[in-house]
């Protein structure tokens, strides 16, 4: 069959395998996908524009609601630039606690995740446990910070509340708990026979490709790459934390979702390590009004892969300008490989593999000549 | 007598205690997967939400109707009856008070496999029927899921029908009672490939393919509001009682006495046995892709039918 037997089916923005709008535009040769356009950019927000109308304190509230999963990495990636640029030292006690608050959120994310793929394989069951779970870690949450969602923790010049020992003991309780729960899902998702089907040699993304196409977190290291940003650029406080860069050579969906359960019992390790050897002191410095001039970018590794910050400063108290490049976005043309080749059926669990969160990373509409069009020119920081 | 005649038909055992115990076995349905799942299912109507499905029922009947423009205006009627009464109708053929049932004649089996087919074919009917895209992805997937279980599921249910030499539902119950054994006890291969090709019949998990949410959203039933939708959860609800009377009936000894106990509680446990199984099942797997599904389907399962049959074959001694 030549070229024009194919049918064009558009998927999204409104689709109940989108948990977001964004809309693909599937070219199909009977069952299968010879061809994907993605169209991004139907929740564009004006956040970096809101973020350089305000000061560098209450920029941090925008950087914490780029994301409701990740708003510990992105406001961590936020702090870490604002800090550099106005060159404060973070106290040892914050690094730490800002660390167990990136895994705690990694875990919480990561189970998320489980729980969606799990429901998008028609596997109801672990959907359900998986969510269960997890509210395990937004009770902790909620402990620590008062908040279930979005928890403010992180401050310009450290954190906002302290982890009392009774606190600390609590997050142990908790991580026994969940330990129990991530080890049932490891065994479930390797054993269970349809799961299995569904998942190996679905999405396949090889290592050359996933390099090529800069793919970042799990679905970069679902593809056999070790790359992570807490070990190639540490920065709070890995450096100093013992765990080991997750890999599998599976490049599919089956291959990812090992990658992010195995993360998981990492993450509760890095916790533990921390909670135990948490230096005593303050856990805040006080933070100027004005950054003096200069640029930095920061980079920090979310639950979905590399987020990235970049900020100038001209010597006031707010950025000149501030650019946010949420992980999402650099997994689509990963993403779009992927998706061709394969099954009409296929397309809910790929998409749902890479962990898309395409409300962070729509960044920008390029409006040209009347008609609105997304493109991933905000990837070069236009 | 003509008038008791007819209130068995409406009343018991027919048309209504059938709506009733379809209600009951829904509720049992949702709280058990909801237990497996760790939620509490159902909780508010009545004692332990056991009214839920009725509220539904009700609520259903008085929510807008919306009739796409694009569809097929008689069809789009007409589906959703059709697909309530038939298999109302065929549990007419169940023995659910006596061993015997209301309408009884020889080849009434032949005549629920037909009703299995034909529920098939208005599902696709009512897919084609309301000119969406998801509903004809449904409804080709729900036609061809058809072909693949068809065929085993009427081998493996010829073969009890061979076991007791009779083509009746009621005269392999009778036969059951009369011999004191279980279909199960003696073709435990048929019973097992009759439950895989129901659930598939059922379109439960792992055979959800053609309503897989996160795929096609409702698959054939997404244009269906209001009574519509009402009556094709009614229809489902029946089916499921449907398939769980033919395996409790030529498997498990259906409706028969059992020392004290009526013949009707007996039914009523057997079958509500079988929709435990199903909700259990279907709350331990991951669906299928409907490619994989049609292979194994040809592959193994059609293979276990005909051996089935040669053995039951080799144990009547031909």
């Amino acid at each position: 069959m030549g070229y024009a037997s194919t049918v064009k089916m558009p998927f999204g923005p409104q689709h109940p395998a989108l948990k977001e709008p964004e809309h693909f535009l599937f070219e199909l040769d009977g069952d299968t996908v010879v061809g994907v356009t993605p169209r991004i950019g139907y929740v564009h927000r004006g956040i970096e524009k809101a973020l350089e109308l305000s000061t560098y304190g209450h920029g941090l509230y925008l950087a914490e609601r780029i994301c409701g999963i990740c708003t510990v990495a992105h406001t961590c990636c936020y702090t870490q630039a604002i800090e550099e640029l106005m060159g404060i030292e973070v106290p040892p006690r914050a690094k730490y606690i800002r660390t167990i608050m990136s895994e705690l959120e990694r875990l919480h994310s990561h189970s998320l995740w489980v729980g969606l793929v799990a429901h998008e394989a028609g596997f109801d069951t672990l959907f359900m446990y998986a969510w269960r779970d997890r509210e395990a870690i937004l009770s902790l949450f909620q402990e620590i910070t008062g908040g279930r969602v979005l928890h403010a923790i992180n401050t310009l010049g450290g954190v906002r509340r302290d982890i009392s020992p009774e606190l600390a003991d609590k997050i142990r309780c908790t991580m026994e708990y969940f330990e129990g729960r991530v080890k049932d899902y490891r065994r479930i998702i390797r054993t269970e026979p349809t799961f299995l089907k569904r998942t190996r040699d679905v999405g396949v993304l090889k290592p050359s490709d996933a390099a090529k196409l800069d793919a970042v977190g799990p679905t970069l290291r679902g593809s056999g790459i070790k790359e992570d940003v807490r070990r190639d650029d540490p920065y709070i406080a890995y450096d100093e934390m013992p765990f080991n860069v997750i890999s599998s050579d599976g490049c599919d969906v089956f291959a990812r979702t090992e990658v992010r359960v195995e993360e998981m019992m990492e993450s509760i390790g890095i916790i533990r390590y921390a909670l135990d050897r948490m230096p005593a002191g303050v856990f805040r410095v006080r933070a100027p009004r004005n950054a003096p001039a200069g640029e930095c970018v920061s980079r920090v590794e979310a639950p979905r892969g590399e987020d990235m910050h970049f900020a100038r400063s001209d010597g006031t108290a707010k950025p000149e300008r501030y650019k946010v490049r949420a992980p999402t976005l650099a997994n689509i043309p990963a993403l779009c490989r992927m998706l061709v080749g394969i099954h009409v059926a296929d397309i809910p669990i790929i998409l749902a593999g890479i962990d898309p969160c395409f409300s962070c990373m729509d960044r920008m509409v390029v409006v040209r000549g009347g008609r609105a069009s997304g493109t991933l020119q905000s990837k070069r920081d236009v | 007598m003509v008038t008791y005649e007819v209130l068995q038909l409406i009343v018991f055992p027919g048309a209504l205690f059938a709506i009733c115990l379809a209600f009951l076995y829904e509720w049992v349905d949702r709280k058990l997967f909801a237990r497996v799942q760790g939620r509490y299912g159902p909780l508010y109507t009545g004692p332990a939400g056991i009214m839920q499905p009725v509220a539904d029922f009700l609520k259903l009947l008085s929510k807008e109707d919306i009739v796409p423009r694009a569809c097929d205006a008689n069809l789009f009627f007409a589906v959703p009856v059709m697909y309530a009464t038939l298999p109302l109708a065929t549990l007419f053929m169940m023995p659910i008070a006596a061993p015997e049932a209301l309408i009884a004649f020889d080849g009434d089996l032949i005549f629920i496999l037909f009703a299995f087919g034909m529920m098939t074919l208005i599902i696709f009917l009512a897919g084609w029927s309301s000119a969406s895209r998801f509903s004809a992805i449904g409804s080709v997937r729900s036609a061809l899921q058809m072909l693949s279980y068809e065929i085993p599921l009427g081998l493996v249910l010829v073969c009890p029908a061979i076991a007791a030499k009779s083509l009746s539902v009621s005269g392999i119950v009778q036969w059951q009672a009369a011999n004191a054994t279980l279909g199960a006890a003696l073709q435990p291969i048929g019973l097992a490939v009759t439950m895989v090709c129901l659930l598939a019949e059922l379109e439960l998990v792992p055979f959800d393919i053609p309503e897989a949410e996160t795929e096609i959203v409702a698959g054939w039933r997404t244009e269906f509001t209001g009574w519509r939708l009402a009556l094709f959860r009614l229809g489902r609800d029946l089916e499921v009682l449907l398939v769980a009377a033919l395996v409790a009936s030529l498997y498990l000894g259906g409706a028969q006495p059992l020392w004290l106990i009526p013949a009707t509680a007996m039914f009523v446990v057997k079958t509500a046995a079988v929709v435990m199984v199903f909700s259990f099942v279907r709350a331990l797997f991951a669906r299928l892709r409907i490619d994989q599904m049609i292979s194994g389907m040809w592959k193994y399962l059609l293979p276990i039918a005909a051996l089935q049959v040669v053995l039951v074959q080799i144990g009547v001694g031909v």
